[in-house]
């Protein structure tokens, strides 16, 4: 057991860190929440460079052929500066292409993907807003060559620029919800495929993807037909750890911002960071950033040595979810009223702090996995 | 990042289990949470009765440098605890092997190492702890028994309070005021005494559960050797300060409660409400997996300071850490077992009693995690100040 970082994940670290502090400061964070792209590709391109898109793609596919555990090093950076754009959503639509796409998807899609080129989205919930599999009703129908899909997926990140969706699909009622369900790669200007982004709290290009007659040739499926139920599971796992990544290095900014500003602040002239009752928020809020920390690397490791672990993802994802939001709180509300301005960078992490609870199932989607993980029958 | 354990660590891992396993299908009914043994003579002679077999393997002295009979590996001692809370296994004396050897090893002097050490590994004495007075609790340097120096001997007077087990100790470590005008912090002396000493008086304080857990200790003239101190005369802070950083692992606590989990999850799949299982139930599954999660954190959070120790790196911040969330978690455990056994929550060991009475037990036991070896609010000072940097109020 050894619970430190490699030297490689220190460089990468410090890489992105010095990067993100440069390239993406919370001017342009809040400049691009404005913004119809909701992204720049100015950064995009840069990041590209330093090979993050293909942090993961084996070299064989012109990646850099790191770890899991690698890529949350990276991502729990992007959380603790906030990169706004589809890098999460590219990331982890390349999950299933990665663990369940033919040798033909992988050769024309992922090298693409390591160079920057393409922008991914997957698109799962529908209008029941449920991670579980009865949520799903788009309908995918054979027909000749292609499959032909007609429904409305809700809430696909960054789908408005997106290249391709992952989009997943009935294509059979069959005994159980999870029987009967299929995965394709959708390249987003088929005809028949119209977008609208879904005015959400942390301004962050949620779509509406409406699907009228879309045409997708049958190779673009992922995987068996009726069997996709599996890889979204994968999905939701992987996603859910990625997410988690990113909500450990946001709750970091928010606590260091805190405990910074409350050595400066001064009423009753001392620093109200000398005042006890603050002191034991700063402390609880500390202590639970600990321990989201270290469920988060545990799970992480685990995941990344292959190893099974539904149930821990599950437990950290719903755990923390929690933390992140109430750290986020308690953050705002120790800066006071500056705190809940718009300009304020600590709002941003706060407005964050709920769609990383919603993004790849909410707190008590995840509970509900832990209860069956654990054996309640 | 590496969570994994060697397969030698494997080995070792599975003989701590496999010994635990088997001491606890002797273990008295009524051995209910470690604090117990001191209470119930059966439980102590079941304590006793660990602490050798465990001596003869060698394992009370695991992490001990190898030339004082121990592996030197603090990853082993993690280990054991872990084996030892899932049982529920007693057999190390959290004073004596958890606190007073590993501070002897790094202040004693070699006299005083050879003298009390090897005792401590064969488990021929049982150690007290004499620290909080009346009047000083958390605020612990304020305390006023004195030990004055007369020839090679110290004279003590005074009180202490909360000692746990001191009627069962062979031995007491305690800090004794040993300068009468030096300013707090410079007037106190780490002392070795033994417990049979004339002029020692030690009261049980009845516990809320009845139990007698804790005493009063009293001392009328008891005369000590002088060569008894750890550390040098008037430095015994800096020795507190040094035992207080070998806290109990909270390894054995989460891991109490990682077998409670276990238990619990059985007991609700087998036991029916409304004509269905508990388990059924939402809310019940729900409030379950909530503690599973935030025991999973803590474990995670325990073996980031394992890990830290295990490399001699002060893991001071963190196992504050650890130990404000363990202790709170296993509030927010009680409170929820409790509430779902509902009437049977408050019945004491008896035939109807659910799970052997522990929910009762612990109802009224938990405090003894959130307000000793320093309290979770000086727990949360300690990481204000000295991890957060912020300003210490005079």
């Amino acid at each position: 057991m050894d619970l430190r970082f490699t030297e490689a994940q220190e460089i990468l670290r410090k890489m992105a860190r010095d990067f993100l502090t440069t390239e993406c400061p919370k001017t342009l964070v809040r400049e691009l929440e404005q913004s119809e792209k909701g992204y720049s590709p100015e950064l995009w391109k840069k990041m590209a460079e330093l090979g993050w898109m293909g942090l993961i793609i084996p070299e064989e596919y012109e990646g850099m052929g790191y770890t899991f555990q690698d890529l949350t090093v990276l991502v729990e950076e992007i959380g603790r500066n906030i990169l706004p754009g589809p890098f999460l959503s590219t990331i982890t639509s390349t999950f299933p292409i990665l663990e369940i796409g033919n040798e033909e998807q992988k050769k024309e899609f992922l090298p693409q993907i390591a160079r920057g080129e393409l922008i991914l989205t997957t698109a799962l919930l529908e209008a029941e807003g449920t991670f579980t599999a009865t949520g799903i009703t788009t309908k995918a129908t054979a027909q000749d060559n292609n499959l032909i899909i007609n429904g409305t997926k809700l809430f696909v990140e960054m789908a408005h620029v997106a290249d391709y969706i992952i989009c997943a699909t009935r294509t059979k009622n069959g005994e159980s919800p999870e029987n009967g369900i299929t995965l394709f790669i959708v390249d987003s200007k088929t005809s028949g495929i119209d977008q609208e982004v879904i005015p959400t709290m942390a301004m962050d290009k949620q779509c509406e993807v409406r699907f009228e007659n879309v045409a997708v040739p049958r190779k673009n499926m992922l995987g068996n037909i009726d069997e996709g139920w599996p890889i979204i599971e994968m999905l939701l796992r992987k996603g859910a750890i990625v997410k988690c990544a990113e909500s450990v290095g946001a709750m970091q900014t928010c606590v260091e911002m805190t405990v910074a500003y409350s050595k400066e602040r001064v009423q009753y002239e001392r620093p109200i960071g000398a005042f006890q009752a603050l002191q034991h928020i700063m402390a609880d809020i500390w202590t639970s950033m600990e321990t989201a920390r270290y469920l988060l690397y545990y799970v992480a490791w685990l995941e990344s040595e292959g190893m099974p672990c539904a149930k821990q993802a599950s437990m950290a994802k719903a755990y923390i979810n929690e933390v992140y939001k109430n750290v986020s709180k308690w953050a705002v509300r120790l800066f006071g009223a500056i705190g809940t301005t718009y300009d304020h960078d600590i709002a941003l992490y706060y407005r964050r702090s709920k769609a990383a609870d919603i993004a790849f199932g909410g707190t008590d989607f995840h509970k509900e996995l832990v209860a069956q993980g654990i054996g309640l029958v | 990042m590496d969570f994994e354990l060697t397969d030698e660590q494997k080995a070792r891992r599975k003989e701590f289990f496999d010994i635990c396993r088997e001491l606890e299908k002797k273990k008295p009914p009524n051995l209910v949470g470690l604090e117990t043994i001191y209470d119930h003579d059966e439980c102590w002679e079941f304590h006793l009765h660990c602490a050798k077999q465990f001596a003869q393997k060698g394992w009370l002295s695991l992490a001990w440098p190898p030339e004082y009979g121990g592996t030197g590996n603090m990853m082993d001692r993690v280990l054991f605890a872990e084996a030892r809370g899932y049982h529920g296994i007693p057999g190390v004396d959290v004073f004596g092997v958890g606190m007073l050897a590993p501070t002897l090893i790094q202040a004693g002097n070699e006299e005083v190492k050879k003298e009390f050490l090897p005792p401590i590994a064969r488990a021929e004495i049982m150690w007290c702890e004499l620290w909080s007075e009346p009047n000083a609790g958390s605020d612990l340097a304020a305390l006023s028994t004195t030990a004055i120096r007369r020839g090679d001997e110290y004279i003590i007077n005074g009180q202490k309070t909360w000692n746990t087990g001191a009627h069962r100790a062979d031995w007491g470590f305690g800090v004794f005021k040993t300068d009468l005008t030096a300013r707090k912090h410079h007037n106190l002396t780490f002392i070795l005494l033994d417990m049979k000493t004339p002029g020692i008086t030690v009261k049980p304080i009845p516990y809320m559960d009845g139990g007698r857990p804790f005493c009063e200790v009293y001392f009328d003239d008891v005369r000590v050797p002088a060569k008894n101190i750890v550390g040098q005369e008037n430095e015994g802070w800096a020795v507190v300060n040094t035992l207080a950083g070998f806290e109990r692992s909270s390894l054995t606590e989460i891991m109490s409660l990682v077998r409670a989990l276990e238990d619990l999850v059985k007991f609700c799949n087998e036991t029916k409400r409304n004509g269905q299982p508990l388990s059924k139930d939402p809310v019940i599954r729900n409030r379950i997996a909530q503690l599973a999660c935030e025991l999973e954190a803590a474990r995670a959070l325990a073996y980031r300071v394992a890990d830290l120790q295990n490399r001699n790196e002060m893991a001071l911040m963190d196992a504050s850490a650890v130990k404000i969330f363990s202790s709170e978690l296993a509030e927010r455990f009680v409170f929820t077992v409790t509430d779902i056994l509902g009437p049977y929550g408050q019945v004491k060991l008896s035939r109807w009693a659910p799970m052997g009475g522990a929910w009762e037990k612990m109802y009224q036991g938990c405090f003894v995690t959130t307000i000793s070896m320093g309290t979770n609010e000086i727990q949360r000072n300690i990481i204000a100040w000295y991890g957060l940097g912020l300003p210490r109020m005079k």
